[in-house]
């Protein structure tokens, strides 16, 4: 990766010794970010920092699924945003970004799962979003490959349907938010990490990195499960957040025969089949913090039992590959977006957890808004830190989230 | 992921007879001068700490009881406490 070849986002940049804006972290925010500071904002003295290669993060390990289905009304305008910029990002970047937008399938093992469905699905027409229910009879219909059977552990009494999401190439949004990002003039510095953040009377003022000081007057820290630890290290601000490994595995290539993303809340489990052919599946997280990113026998037994009792036609179907990469899950699953707060110049963008892939372009955009004008804008409001204390927490979820196996 | 947690009743168990119960934030603050922002603080916030931290265990598939280990979030294995920064 870092042998002879040129990175398609251009030769190398020296590191300079001053920036107008610092990023940490090159993952699918901080180059969403900078890409549209560049390009809308004219700022284009930027630094993108990344401690080992672009895409090492959740970047390159989430399972790429992409909907604007959520439950309030504070987050599903933005992933709308983000959901429509795919198509068109693809033209602007010159880059294929494979949206595959099959539809996504939300399986429901109750009426009162039903219902809460329901609540979900009037939300999304509220916002003009495609969203309807589907009963047993009719998803079989739509999705012959479901197991609709009532002698399964949790049998399926419909679903929530939502056409226009799907799957995009992950590896290529990182690639394609690149080049555009470095034809603007960013600078993109792999292998270097931050490893301080300075200010002065409440300003930001510099980054210290393993190659040497930057002074700036703005910094992003848009690390993805880094961002966290780093934020409470290197400034002393603690953020209501919880790291925990995630696993996701792939099956041996099959013809077609699942042709929406499949999730179920009560297994645990969601599946939707590549362009190649694998059965991509996510599993839950870890019931416990940590920074490993190790997979574990556990999961790949869970996502086996659970996928071959709601898709039958997996029973015997090997696993080819399995990985992990980081969630850092907020108590109210929404993440935290904020700036100029408590300190000048300092932004900041986690608490994704593993919302963060189909987001991060509207988000990027929005705070680089944010970033070039140094005002908030109205879409990024209701994500500052302070709605934690003020006890205001985003009814993304039903009840506060505790990390463990029987939250 | 292979961790075992020493229970102070049961001894060294497989780590999913647990449940993790956060990490270790001293004592609830008194209900006198409490504030909206100290009790975020107790409540909400945490340390992310990727390195050695003191967190509560509960052994529920067990005796039952709640106690704190040290555990190194990187490598995911229950630690000894570390000697005191004096
Ligand atoms: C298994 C899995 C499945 C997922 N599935 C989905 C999904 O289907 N849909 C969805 O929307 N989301 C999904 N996600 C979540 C999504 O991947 C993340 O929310 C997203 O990647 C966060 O983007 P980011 O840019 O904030 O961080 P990342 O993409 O994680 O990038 C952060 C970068 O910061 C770098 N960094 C860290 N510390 C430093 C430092 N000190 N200096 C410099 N650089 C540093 C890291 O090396 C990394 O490259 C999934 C995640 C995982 C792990
Ligand atoms: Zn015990």
């Amino acid at each position: 990766m870092f042998g002879r070849f040129k990175p398609l986002w251009g030769k190398k940049p020296q590191l300079k010794s001053s920036y107008d804006a610092v990023i940490i972290g090159g993952g699918l925010h901080g180059l969403a970010t900078a890409y549209f500071l560049a390009k809308e904002h004219g700022m284009n003295n930027i630094a993108i920092l990344e401690k080992r290669y672009i895409g090492f993060g959740g970047a390159g390990r989430n399972t790429a699924i992409v909907r604007a289905n959520q439950r309030t009304q504070e987050n599903v305008p933005l992933y709308k945003e983000a959901l429509d910029l795919w198509p068109i990002l693809t033209k602007e970047l010159d880059y294929n970004l494979m949206f595959n937008n099959c539809g996504n399938l939300n399986l429901m093992h109750s009426e009162a799962a039903m219902n809460t469905a329901r609540m979900n699905v009037c939300t999304a027409q509220f916002h003009g979003i495609k969203s309807h229910l589907l009963d047993a009879k009719q998803l079989k219909e739509l999705e012959p490959a479901i197991n609709i059977s009532p002698d399964i552990t949790y049998p399926i009494h419909g679903a929530m349907f939502h056409p226009p999401g799907g799957v995009v190439r992950h590896d290529a949004v990182v690639w394609g938010l690149a080049k555009g990002a470095a034809r603007y003039g960013v600078h993109i510095h792999q292998q270097t990490e931050a490893t301080a953040i300075h200010t002065k009377n409440g300003k930001i003022t510099g980054v210290d990195t393993n190659r040497g000081r930057i002074h700036t007057p703005r910094v992003l820290v848009s690390a993805g499960g880094y961002s966290a630890g780093m934020i409470n290290k290197m400034l002393g601000i603690r953020l209501p957040i919880s790291v925990l490994t995630i696993q996701a595995m792939v099956t041996q290539p099959l013809k077609p025969v699942l042709n929406h993303v499949v999730s179920s809340g009560m297994y645990h489990a969601y599946a939707n089949q590549t362009l190649k052919g694998e059965i991509a599946t996510g599993a839950h997280m870890d019931p416990w913090p940590n920074y490993t990113t190790l997979t574990t026998a556990h999961y790949i037994k869970h996502q086996a039992e659970a996928l071959s009792d709601f898709l039958p036609f997996l029973r015997g179907v090997k696993f080819m590959r399995t990985w992990a990469g980081l969630a850092d899950m907020t108590p109210d699953m929404a993440p935290i977006i904020d700036g100029n707060d408590p300190i000048d110049g300092f932004y900041m963008n986690c608490g994704w957890g593993y919302f963060g892939f189909k987001s991060c372009t509207a988000t990027g955009r929005y705070l680089a808004k944010f970033m070039a004008g140094g005002q908030c804008p109205d879409m990024l409001k209701p994500f500052t830190l302070r709605r934690y204390e003020k006890h205001r927490l985003m009814g993304e979820t039903a009840a506060l989230v505790s990390y463990s196996a029987d939250n | 992921m292979a961790l075992t947690i020493s229970c102070p009743n049961c001894g060294k168990r497989n780590g999913y007879e647990f449940r993790y119960g956060g990490e270790d934030k001293g004592p609830r603050p008194a209900e006198e001068g409490l504030t909206p922002q100290s009790w975020c603080d107790y409540v909400h916030m945490n340390n992310c700490v990727a390195g050695i931290q003191k967190e509560w265990w509960c052994h529920k598939n067990g005796c039952g009881a709640w106690f704190t280990i040290f555990r190194n979030t990187l490598t995911n294995l229950e630690v000894e406490e570390p000697e005191a920064k004096l």
